[in-house]
């Protein structure tokens, strides 16, 4: 029971500890006082009335302490004088203190850095008011990967026919424009959007709903990030232009920081959602037809389920659309600023967190081992304590809060370490990530750390603590205090066997992580050999987007002394193509098809083996000719050269053959090309191909294509003009190509400075090896410390069993032992927890390689990651033999080198 | 001393609490009371006095004040608070159930 009173009582005993202190001595001195007055009275002789008061009082001292035990403030005294005692048992050792807490803080650091990145995507909630309430309205995906998107007067028939929202807002997202050279992400909103999320502008004002009516304003709102990036947070920024599709935009307000519009990295700016021809000029005059993604604030009171029940009934009941456009029924996301699908990120993530405890766990191990052995040698001390009368939960207490101490002490160098891996990773990754195609929209920001990341730290610290700790701390105080105290190690505390187990784990992890740093490097060093089959080294891609822009584009291609060739090519080269139905004989075959002009075989190098290519007449695309790869001839003709068939080509319409677009919010740099936002679906009507029955003109030789990126070349090729609306050019230069590629940058932004993607060829080969060089490093980095942990610990374990053992190796050399034998006794020690270890590593890598390997969904994966790699297995192998044979060697030469007589006449 | 039993477990508490019912003592006075009145039957110890007096403050059934003692210098006095009042009563029911029951078994048995 603790009422007002007893609190204070408290409150006075922890916070003016003097005041109390002083109170309970001049009680205590009272006590003897009056009992020698009394004794005086009785006619005692003064000096000895106060001997025996005192005497009768017995110890002051004790009285006082046990006083001192009734305030309630036991707890916070005993961890004052436990941390106390703690601080100057690591000043006594600050180097094993040091040690531990180094040791700890890299582990933690890397599972920090991990949690940091996951953290910003996964629960990284966007900074809107009741943002609990903000969910999008999606029709479900259809089992080909389809998803039929909402337009705008589907959107606007949802706002005035159903009562599910307070209000909803339509949005087109990542909207990729070139602004004076350089990449901008827009996000294009209804009018309401800043009303809907309830975010104010710092600066300026937001869009207002007449800013989106048709013929309203061209108007921006800058995003913090956009101001801070484009503007450098110039605050004068308002009333400046961002020039988009050749018109000039007013920014007009400035949104806070934090604020990211509900995705999980903010655009540059938010623009009405009226002004979308303007954007993407392939829907103009088509406004209506263009996919947008509707978030709305659910109704208070509403249940998720409910409203969905209402939308879907809505949805059914509207009469527009074709049966293909309801074909979905609806769903609800929650929408926060998060990766929508959070269970399939947390998948990703998990085998990475696997690989980064990894370094946690060894170095815990590492500590634990240390800890081990320091316990044994603080028997004597915790002997002593032991035989004064201080009981074993005390000094397990005092054990643990030390251990908790250098928890901390880790946990804030783990922060530290974070940031500078994180820091350095985003600025190599800035450095050396392949130029121009990067989404604009990449974050390569350091992910912020917020208290969810303190919390975690915190989290993880006090687990590698009780992890590392507490065996330890049970350890040591099992211990008989008298023989303690005559110097005699106790038998029972031998922790051989945890310690085994430790270095077998140690071993076991930095296999994994070095047999998969092996493969990522054989496979990195394999993919730059790799020849996608067609010119990368001086060929560039250039996306027109502005139609009426094309003429003056072309021209100002044409005329660059550098360019040697141009052709024309629809989809680009970064592109899925379509997919096209080969009817020979009997038998229907679905074949990818591209348009190309004459020249596209001669920019790229292709030869074509059979035949010949199309002729400069054949362009206008009247002629009935294709020219189809060696593979697909074989497809289509087994018996024939190809050469000369004839057969029916028509649009494959039904098939999914192109995969599901990816994530529309995730940073996914594959499928860059050109302003193609997810949402917005490639009106269907286009590229037209009429069926026709064609002739093969020629062959080419098969060109494999890049493998990471997400395409495949196409197997039928018809002719096309460079002028024909919707191509891109690709052109080959002489001389440097990144020098090329700024000329022509420079060139083109001024014929049109919203001009599309350029990049060069290069580039995107070298994006190729640039993730698995990612994957090198990452693996290398934690692979590199893991063994650097394990050959540590593995050191210094053995160099204190040589110091422990050091008298029964006297006795043997004594007996006649040699010094191979005793040098072979310590390597024994180790030999079978490493064999084991390595054992354990070989067979989940190449398990794992296994299963990856079968699962269908990896295919792509495995063609690039050669997972099974024997070199790469024999390399690490060798490398981690090696280093535990290193770590061994000096304490097994230490114990070679021991005196026999001289350890035996220490005893 | 040796020669005198040892009090009851739990019974310290109960006699510093009947002591102070009157009025407010200090600790000397609080031991001197009880030998006194139990005819140097009861010796109370003063390693366990103080830290008893100390707990019972804690729990709020006697509360504390430095006043000025017969000695002219100053000196904490205790004095009961309602629970202790009210712990005090249900502490001699306690000891009264007890006893009578010891007794009758001592009788009769």
């Amino acid at each position: 029971m603790i009422t007002f009173r007893t609190l204070m009582l408290r409150l006075r005993a922890l916070f003016s500890p003097r005041q109390a202190e002083r109170d309970l001595h001049d009680e205590l001195s009272f006590h003897i006082e009056r009992e020698a007055r009394k004794l005086i009275d009785q006619g005692m002789q003064p000096d000895r009335a106060w001997a025996k008061a005192k005497a009768r009082f017995g110890s002051a001292t004790v009285v006082a302490d046990e006083c001192r035990d009734q305030r309630g403030t036991a707890f916070v005294d005993n961890t004052t004088r436990d941390v106390r005692f703690a601080l100057r048992s690591f000043r006594r050792a600050p180097l094993t203190a040091f040690t531990i807490v180094t040791t700890v803080a890299i582990g933690l650091g890397v599972v920090a850095a991990l949690f940091t990145i996951l953290n910003t995507f996964l629960f990284r909630a966007d900074a809107v008011p009741d943002i609990s309430e903000m969910y999008g309205v999606e029709r479900a995906r259809l089992a080909n990967g389809d998803q039929s998107p909402f337009t705008r007067p589907a959107f606007d028939a949802l706002r005035r026919e159903t009562r599910v929202f307070t209000d909803a807002y339509a949005a087109v997202h990542d909207i990729d424009l070139r602004v004076d050279g350089r990449m901008m992400a827009a996000t294009l909103v209804t009018g309401n959007f800043f009303d809907v999320v309830r975010v104010k502008p710092v600066m300026g004002r937001a869009l207002a709903p007449t800013d989106d009516e048709s013929g309203g304003n061209r108007v921006v709102v800058l995003s913090d990030k956009g101001w801070t990036r484009h503007f450098n947070r110039d605050p004068n920024v308002l009333g400046r232009d961002v020039l988009v599709g050749g018109a000039p935009f007013e920014i007009i307000g400035v949104m806070p920081p934090g604020f990211r519009g509900l995705e999980v990295g903010a655009p540059d700016f938010w623009a009405p959602l009226a002004q979308l021809a303007q954007f993407l000029p392939t829907h103009r005059g088509r406004e209506n037809s263009a996919g947008v993604s509707i978030i709305g604030r659910l109704r208070p009171g509403l249940s998720m389920e409910g409203a969905r029940a209402q939308i879907a009934a809505w949805d059914s009941n509207r009469e527009s659309g074709t049966a293909k456009d309801r074909a979905g029924t609806i769903v609800l996301p929650p929408k926060r600023g998060t990766i929508p699908q959070p269970m399939e990120a947390v998948a990703v993530f998990m085998p990475l967190f696997f690989a980064f405890g990894l370094i946690l766990m060894i170095g815990c191990a590492n500590v634990a081992n240390l800890l081990l052995a320091r316990g044994v040698a603080r028997q004597r001390e915790i002997g002593i304590r032991l035989s004064l009368g201080a009981s074993r939960p005390r000094i397990i207490r005092q054990l643990m809060t030390e251990s908790w101490l250098l928890a901390l002490a880790a946990a804030g160098g783990g922060y530290l370490i974070s940031r500078i891996a994180l820091g350095s990773i985003a600025y190599w990754a800035a450095r050396t990530m392949p130029v121009d195609l990067g989404n604009a929209n990449l974050d390569l920001d350091v992910p912020a750390a917020d208290w969810r990341v303190a919390v975690f730290l915190v989290i993880a610290a006090m687990t590698a603590t009780a992890f590392f700790a507490l065996m330890p701390a049970l350890q040591a105080t099992r211990v008989e205090p008298v023989r303690t105290l005559r110097g005699e190690w106790v038998k029972n505390t031998r922790p051989g066997r945890a310690r085994n187990v430790l270095i077998g784990i140690q071993v076991f992890a930095s296999a994994l992580l070095l047999i998969s740093a092996a493969v990522f490097l054989r496979s990195a060093i394999a993919s730059s050999h790799f020849d996608p089959g067609f010119r990368t080294a001086d060929t560039m891609l250039i996306n027109i987007v502005n139609e009426p822009k094309r003429a003056a584009m072309v021209q100002a291609i044409a005329s660059e002394s550098t360019v040697t060739t141009y052709a024309a090519v629809r989809p680009g080269m970064l592109t899925w193509p379509d997919a096209a139905l080969a009817t020979v004989g009997a038998s229907r075959t679905s074949v990818l098809y591209k348009f190309v002009s004459p020249e596209y075989f001669e920019v790229f190098d292709i030869p074509i083996v059979r035949g010949r290519s199309f002729t400069a007449s054949e362009r206008d695309g009247d002629h009935p000719v294709v020219i189809v790869s060696e593979s697909t001839a074989r497809k289509l003709w087994p018996n024939g050269s190809g050469v000369g068939e004839t057969f029916r080509l028509e649009q494959d319409l039904g098939s999914g053959t192109r995969p599901a677009p990816s994530g529309a919010e995730g940073p996914v740099p594959s499928g860059a090309e050109g302003p193609a936002p997810s949402g917005v679906e490639r009106p269907r009507d286009e590229p037209s191909m009429p069926p026709r029955l064609v002739t093969v003109v020629g062959v080419s030789r098969d060109v494999a294509g890049f493998r990471i990126i997400d395409t495949k070349e196409a197997g039928i090729f018809l002719p096309i003009s460079v002028n024909a609306p919707k191509t891109s050019v690709v052109v080959r230069v002489k001389g440097d190509s990144e020098l090329v590629h700024r000329t022509l940058l420079d060139r083109l932004t001024r014929v049109d400075p919203n001009m599309g993607l350029i990049v060069t060829m290069r580039s995107v080969a070298r994006l190729e090896t640039f993730f698995l060089q990612i994957a090198f490093w990452v693996s290398l980095v934690l692979g590199g410390l893991a063994l650097l942990l394990t050959v540590s610990g593995l050191f210094s374990v053995l160099s204190y069993l040589v110091e422990q053992r050091t008298k029964e190796i006297g006795v043997r050399m004594a007996l006649g032992a040699s010094s191979q034998k005793v040098a072979r006794l310590v390597l024994a020690q180790t030999t079978r927890p490493v064999i084991y270890g390595l054992l354990a590593g070989v067979g989940l890598t190449a398990s794992l390689a296994t299963v990856l390997i079968a699962t269908p969904a990896a295919a792509t994966m495995t063609e690039v990651v050669r997972v099974t790699d024997p070199i790469a297995y024999v390399a690490s192998l060798i490398v981690i033999v090696a280093a535990c044979l290193l770590a061994a060697w000096l304490p097994a030469t230490r114990a070679a080198r021991l005196d026999p007589m001289q350890t035996l006449r220490q005893e | 001393m040796t020669s005198r039993p040892d009090l009851l477990p739990g019974t310290l508490d109960m006699l510093i609490l009947r002591t102070l019912q009157r009025d407010a003592l200090h600790g000397w006075a609080i031991s001197e009371r009880i030998q006194e009145i139990s005819e140097d039957v009861l010796e109370i110890n003063q390693g366990s006095l103080y830290p008893a007096l100390h707990r019972l403050e804690h729990r709020g059934w006697i509360e504390a004040e430095w006043a000025v003692s017969e000695l002219g210098r100053r000196a904490k006095y205790y004095r009961l608070t309602a629970a202790g009042r009210r712990q005090l009563a249900v502490e001699t029911r306690e000891w009264e159930r007890m006893s009578n029951a010891i007794g009758r078994v001592l009788k009769h048995a």
